[in-house]
């Protein structure tokens, strides 16, 4: 309960610097800056919590923009071996037992709050970061895999293979384990958004909505309020950062 | 015997330590192209003595905390200090050529970044890595 | 009290050299392995993206638990103070010594990184069973050299009784730790909480019968008299335990089977047409289970130290056959993401993942083996592990004499 308050609280002052900003200085273009234009000097801070919400009714079976996107994005090859190759964000495709009725679903890490990954791994490579990002750091990741082992969404992908050509904001190498960073490099950057998010958008699907669930007047915080939707696996207790609506 | 054995690894030790600090970079030809500024983030005294402590506090706090400043950024030193060779390529990571690898090679320190992390400057138009920009 | 058994130091022999030319090249084999690994990456295994923990997982958790059983032998003689184990203290604490190195090697060298291993000493995250474990193994080791020292110098053979009850604590500690690694994993209908009993009852049985396969091989390798009477009494172990497994087994099984979201996966393991099925039936009940006891009952095997080997040798197969099926059948099943939908996708969801172990695996565990022998058979050369007789006239002593004199009767 005191947590909450907590977080109250601290939304609330954001929320009267805010104020104060907009009535003193400038327009609402401030505002956006205050809350999300980081400089690149400073770190993340947990008053953001970045997630994403999927609405599968917008998504189509046949469409995988999402997909090369994010393997663009992150320079994630093909081998030719379906059971060791990369994938940070797959579509599955669901079909109801009783009527049959089939659904596409983009599936990703799902950037848990009390992620089962970062319980098992024996080095704290696998984290979590102050706005609520799963990562794995690369530098102390042994390759164990057993955050992979205890991952409820087989979100995670281990390198098989010697790896050349990385792209310089996408570092990936064998011998570690990987999975979605939300574009990490994008956010830090001040973009905001994610390349699968991009790529839907620009395809017209409009089915995955990017954005800070601890800001009440972001457009993900606004649909989440307005419409059902789902947590994957929310028996679990998990708290994740990526919801489904339409399933 | 046992006074016999710790003599040898002492031996050893001193050898590989002594033979180590005699390696210096004063003689190595480096093909960095002044173009693109004058002098490097740190004098050259520090980044060669220093550079390791650098490139490992930036990675800690841009994996960690998401600081992304580019001045001790390995994409950095990169984009400045790997030039295309006179075929117009840029040198591989494995070859001595390679700025990194010129020192790193002759003291048979290893490199673990480039297991990871591109060893080439990216041409941003392109969209690949190591592909010259025109 | 003071140890009064007479030990030897093993000489070089024909036995020796066999033994130490098989030991080097199950190490070639995983060296070999382990270098194309590094070199090449894990898409040579036949591990993957859905079955991430493969064959040299089986190897080592097998190595590590067989290590922790192993030791029960010198547990029973300084805890339980059971005289006629006595002579085998040194032995057992040495064997689980070797079999230790020899599944951390193979869990090290089966690493994405293993050049990282510091990494893995050095920072650790306390919520990971893992990163615990990683204390159990080195502590075990510490513990049992002490163990060790308090067995072999006269002046301190009164401490053995409690180092021996600290190191039994340990290693039971230990073993708990490793099954609670599957204990964790929160989305896996396979594993529950009782897979820490299960291991730690399947550590007693791997340790009692590779035991008694090493004292067979010093009875004809190396000269040194097995007696029937510890040839029975190991009989009698290995029945306990091959019981003890059975009833956690049957116990797990049956507790799942209770769990309607576990009908799936119960009914996937035990009667549908797979390979883990045929493993489950065959491999672990025919051979590890049903089979053995049939020899240990039998009137004329039971009695032979041959039959006893043949049932120790089945119930090691048996019991590696149990660790492969706990370990790759949970990943192979799929995880249910979405009850109530079918699903399907390139990245394997809904569907049951194939694990075909390749060659490289195999070589990786082996050598894990072959380090366990190899460092057996270095200590046993250096130092007086190996008691010169084990005949029943030496190990029991007084009692020999009135069974002679009732024979006698």
């Amino acid at each position: 309960m005191k947590k909450y308050e907590l977080k109250l609280n601290r939304r609330n002052f954001l929320k009267n610097s805010a104020m104060l900003g907009v009535s003193t200085i400038a327009p609402g273009v401030f505002f956006q800056e205050l809350a999300y234009g980081r400089a690149l000097d400073e770190p993340a801070s947990s008053k953001i919590r970045w997630g994403m919400l999927i609405n599968t009714n917008q998504c189509t079976d046949e469409c995988d923009a999402c997909v090369t996107a994010c393997n663009e994005e992150h320079g994630i090859e093909d081998f030719g071996r379906p059971t060791t190759d990369t994938q940070w964000i797959r579509k599955i495709t669901l079909t109801e037992e009783l009527s049959k009725k089939s659904i596409s679903v983009p599936m990703m890490c799902q950037h848990c709050e009390n992620p089962p990954c970062v319980d098992v791994c024996p080095t704290g490579a696998s984290f979590i970061r102050d706005d609520g990002i799963v990562l794995v750091n690369k530098h102390t990741c042994i390759g164990c895999r057993y955050c992979m082992m205890s991952c409820p969404y087989k979100a995670r992908s281990f390198v098989h293979e010697n790896l050349e050509n990385q792209l310089p904001h996408a570092p990936r190498g064998k011998g570690c384990v990987e999975s979605c960073n939300l574009c990490v490099h994008k956010i830090d950057n001040g973009e905001n958004n994610t390349a699968c998010a991009e790529a839907c958008q620009k395809d017209g699907h409009q089915a995955i909505l990017f954005g800070d669930l601890n800001d009440e007047e972001s457009d993900i915080s606004k649909q989440l309020k307005k419409y059902a939707t789902k947590e994957v696996r929310s028996d679990l207790g998990l708290n994740t950062a990526v919801r489904y609506r339409g399933i | 015997m046992y006074k016999r054995i710790s003599l040898k690894i002492l031996v050893t030790f001193s050898l590989v330590f002594f033979s180590g600090a005699s390696i210096t970079h004063e003689n190595m030809q480096h093909n960095i192209d002044k173009s693109s500024g004058e002098k490097c983030v740190e004098p050259t005294d520090v980044m060669r003595a220093q550079h390791h402590i650098f490139l490992n506090q930036q990675s800690h706090d841009t994996v960690v905390k998401g600081i992304r400043t580019k001045k001790y950024s390995l994409n950095n030193c990169i984009n400045c200090h790997i030039k295309p060779l006179a075929d117009g390529t840029y040198p591989s990571v494995k070859s001595e050529e390679h700025f990194c690898s010129g020192c790193h090679i002759a003291a048979a320190a290893q490199v673990e970044c480039f297991d990871c992390h591109a060893s080439k400057p990216f041409n941003k138009v392109v969209k690949k890595v190591g592909v010259l920009e025109k | 009290m003071r140890d009064k058994t007479e030990y030897m130091v093993v000489e070089f022999s024909k036995a020796i050299l066999l033994y130490g030319i098989v030991a080097l090249s199950l190490i070639g084999l995983g060296l070999f392995s382990f270098i194309t690994l590094e070199h090449e990456g894990h898409w040579l295994t036949g591990m993957n993206n859905q079955v991430v923990w493969g064959l040299p997982h089986v190897f080592a958790i097998f190595l590590i638990i067989a290590a922790s059983g192993i030791l029960n032998i010198a547990s029973i003689s300084s805890v339980f103070n059971i005289k006629i184990y006595k002579p085998l203290g040194r032995l057992s604490a040495l064997l689980a010594i070797c079999l230790l190195t020899g599944g951390l090697i193979v869990l090290v060298l089966d690493l994405g990184r293993p050049d990282r291993l510091v990494v893995a000493m050095t920072t650790f995250n306390f919520k990971s069973i893992f990163a615990w474990n990683i204390f159990l193994y080195s502590g075990f080791m510490a513990v049992i050299a002490i163990y060790l020292w308090m067995m072999f110098e006269a002046r301190y053979n009164k401490f053995v009784g409690k180092v021996g009850a600290f190191a039994f604590a340990w290693r039971v500690t230990l073993t708990t730790g490793t099954g609670s690694i599957f204990a964790f994993l929160v989305a896996k209908e396979a594993y529950g909480a009782l897979s820490a009993p299960l291991f730690i009852a399947l550590s007693l049985l791997m340790g009692t019968a590779i035991f008694y396969k090493i004292l067979f091989w010093m009875d004809r390798g190396l000269g040194v008299p097995l007696g029937a009477e510890i040839i029975s009494r190991f009989r009698k172990l290995l029945i306990y335990f091959i019981f003890t497994v059975l009833y956690i087994t049957v116990l797990a099984h049956l507790t799942s089977l209770y769990i309607t979201k576990n009908h799936d996966f119960e009914f996937f393991l035990l009667f549908s047409e797979n390979i883990y099925t045929f493993l489950f039936w065959v491999g672990q009940i025919g051979l590890g289970t049903i089979i053995p006891l049939v020899i240990l009952y039998n009137k004329k095997l039971s009695k032979s130290a041959l039959g006893i080997l043949l049932a120790s040798i089945l119930v090691i197969l048996g019991g590696f056959i149990m660790l492969y099926i706990i370990i790759i059948s949970g990943q192979a099943y799929p995880l249910d993401l979405f009850p109530g939908y079918n699903e399907s996708s390139t990245f394997y969801d809904g569907a049951i993942s194939a694990y075909t172990p390749s060659i490289y695996e195999v070589m990786l565990g082996l050598g894990g083996v072959g380090i366990s022998a190899a460092i057996y058979i270095f200590a046993i050369m250096v130092l007086d592990f190996t008691p010169k007789n084990l005949g029943d006239e030496y190990t029991l002593g007084k009692e020999y004499k009135e069974k002679l004199i009732q024979n006698e009767d």
